[in-house]
């Protein structure tokens, strides 16, 4: 069984992040750190599982991004995946899900995965749209929000179980190549291992060269960054530590709540 | 008329769900603006529909389309988008929606907007907004190429007329089987938390409590009011700190108490849509620019593990009468 994780890095979100009011993007501040995606955390760890229960599993990683995105794929080697692969992609702007999702239906053209997993979003674009639209390239079946996944190689196909709105469940079989978009809360993802990290240090993370026509497609484009909304008053407490919770204590006295 | 657009409607076993009504509107003002015909377009194994309000209704009808499939719901779009030649694609943002909308733009090969929370016409032109970064920015999107398919957060959009005129109803049998889906079939979860849902207060607990034991700071801040009930972020739950009958959001409960208290919460748009009916909301948070304070009335930027503390010194303070 062979299997694809795909993974995002995604930016500490506690990074101070500043608007350009010339540029169509966001900009993170140079010491922001980054982190994998969380949802495909719990992809990885999917996979992982799925591994434990059919060895010989070979479990594949790849992710579109700047350089610094090899360190999100090591990590993912190091949680003990086999090999990595990296489609260089420079820029820090908007890049559509339908292209990435062109790149990454590309890229399994010939490697036969049996199963994708991806992440339900990612955590700073929220947009759920590589995952599906990935599988639909490759014309295979697809369900988001996953909350339990298991492999019939027999009957050749995947048992997955999707939340619905509510906390509602779906349950149903998908016949394999399927994608799965997972949700957190279907499992806990494990810390790397010693010897995985040892392991990981000595295996090259390839580079995948593209056809770099796929990024001139005139999908959707951001072409504003604001501030977000807001629906409330929104009154910031100033002072001490001491002096806030008292002002807060107050405020709510006046309001009949304490 | 040269621009249309076509919605999908939501549906539970044939009937049309009323967040149908909300695409309708976000429809109306799309339409408004390039002059479109808008035709609603229902999926199932209903040959017997009542039309709806304000919008000519399709029903694409098979009984391979008795429950919902990602696969039956795209092969339903795509054969009703060849019919009607849409430039825009209406679906809503749910769990039926996120599964198979994307699939519908890609094998248009059209673009795509999820969660979109509102539409900005101005200077001739059209945007489409949603939330990103964690929730702290929001974008303004501009169509690339067509058909574009968005979906539109429920709660976006007030609800279009339903006293409008009804429009035609017109059939399509079609015979759709899922192909690659089997064995489907739903469970309803019973997670009632009567606590909760009649509490007058409750505290919150997100991902930035950090750990099992600050849980217990959550509850003594809790017992500084009267029928207060703790509760949690999607995150707090996941990491076992408390049940999954106590999670407020969209895939969780909906409270509207008198007092909402986040700590420790972001405030991303999944959970905001659990508690924004809440009457008073307090945040602490120590990250500034917290998407949270945006859907507070009182903005804490604090260590919770300094803050609470401090918060129910004060409160004992006052109901010893030390004041
Ligand atoms: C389909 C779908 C459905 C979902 N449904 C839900 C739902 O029903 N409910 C829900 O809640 N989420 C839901 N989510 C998840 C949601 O998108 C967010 O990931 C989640 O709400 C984040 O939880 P959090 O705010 O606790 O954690 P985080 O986003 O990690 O935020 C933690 C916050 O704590 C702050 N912090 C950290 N340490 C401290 C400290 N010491 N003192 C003060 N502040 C601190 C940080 O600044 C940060 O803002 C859903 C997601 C998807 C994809
Ligand atoms: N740059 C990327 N490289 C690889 N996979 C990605 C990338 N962006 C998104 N994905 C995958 O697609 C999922 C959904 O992302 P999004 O469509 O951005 O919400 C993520 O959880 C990842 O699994």
């Amino acid at each position: 069984m062979k299997i694809l994780v795909c993974i995002k890095q995604v930016p500490d979100q506690e990074s101070r992040i500043t608007v350009d009011p010339e540029k169509a993007w966001a900009g993170y501040a140079e010491n922001a750190s980054y982190w994998i995606n969380r949802y495909d955390e719990h992809a990885v760890e999917a996979a992982l599982q799925i591994r434990e229960k059919l060895p010989g599993t070979m479990i594949d990683i790849v992710s579109i991004g700047p350089a610094r995105v090899k360190a999100a794929i090591r990590r993912c080697m190091e949680m003990g995946a086999d090999q990595g692969f990296h489609l260089r992609y420079e820029h820090e702007d908007y890049l559509s899900p339908s292209i990435k999702s062109r790149l990454i239906a590309e890229f399994c053209r010939d490697r036969d995965y049996d199963l994708i997993l991806t992440g339900v979003m990612s955590e700073d674009m929220m947009s759920g749209q590589t995952g599906p639209m990935t599988a639909a390239r490759l014309g295979i079946p697809s369900a988001a929000s996953v909350m339990k996944l298991e492999v019939d190689l027999e009957k050749q196909c995947l048992y997955v179980e999707r939340e619905l709105d509510a906390g509602h469940r779906c349950f149903m079989e998908l016949k394999l190549p399927a994608l799965a978009a997972v949700q957190s809360g279907i499992n806990r993802p494990r810390y790397p291992s010693l010897s995985n990290v040892m392991r990981a240090k000595s295996t090259e993370i390839e580079e995948i060269s593209y056809d770099d026509s796929l990024l001139d497609a005139k999908y959707e484009t951001v072409e504003k960054v604001l501030e977000a909304g807001s629906d409330r008053a929104g009154l910031t407490l100033q002072g001490s530590t001491a002096e806030k919770a008292a002002a807060l204590w107050q405020l709510l006295h006046e309001r009949s709540l304490i | 008329m040269d621009h249309s657009i076509m919605i999908i409607c939501e549906q539970s076993e044939g009937r049309i769900l009323p967040v149908t009504y909300e695409l309708l509107a976000c429809a109306a003002r799309i339409g408004g603006f390039y002059n479109s015909s808008i035709t609603a377009v229902l999926p199932g194994n209903t040959p017997d529909t009542d039309a709806i309000s304000g919008a000519d209704l399709l029903v694409i009808n098979s009984p391979g389309l008795a429950e919902y499939t990602a696969e039956g719901w795209e092969k339903a779009a795509l054969l009703a988008a060849g019919e009607l030649k849409p430039n825009i694609i209406i679906i809503a943002h749910t769990s039926t929606g996120y599964d198979y909308a994307p699939r519908v733009a890609a094998l248009l090969d059209g673009s795509c907007i999820t969660s979109v929370s509102g539409i900005e016409l101005s200077d001739g032109s059209i945007r489409y907004r949603r939330s990103g970064f964690h929730g702290k920015l929001d974008m303004l999107y501009k169509e690339g190429k067509q058909p574009l398919v968005i979906t539109v957060l429920p709660g976006a959009f007030p609800a279009y007329d339903q006293q409008a005129a009804p429009g035609m109803v017109r059939y399509m049998n079609a015979d759709i089987q899922p192909v690659h889906t089997s064995n489907v079939h739903f469970s309803i979860s019973d997670q009632s938390n009567t606590e909760l849902e009649h509490a007058e207060v409750v505290i919150a607990a997100g991902k930035g409590i950090g750990k099992a034991e600050n849980l217990e700071l959550i509850r003594e801040m809790a017992a500084c009011f009267n029928r207060s009930a703790i509760a949690g972020s999607r995150v707090a739950c996941d990491n076992g700190w408390l049940e999954y009958n106590a999670q407020v959001g969209l895939t969780g409960k909906k409270v509207s108490p008198q007092l909402y208290v986040a700590c420790g919460i972001s405030g991303s748009m999944q959970h905001i849509a659990g508690m924004k009916d809440s009457k008073t909301v307090v945040s602490i948070n120590r990250d500034p620019d917290a998407a949270i304070f945006k859907n507070s009335d009182i903005c804490i930027i604090e260590d919770l593990e300094k803050f609470i503390p401090a918060f129910i010194r004060e409160a004992e303070k006052h109901h010893e009468g030390r004041v």
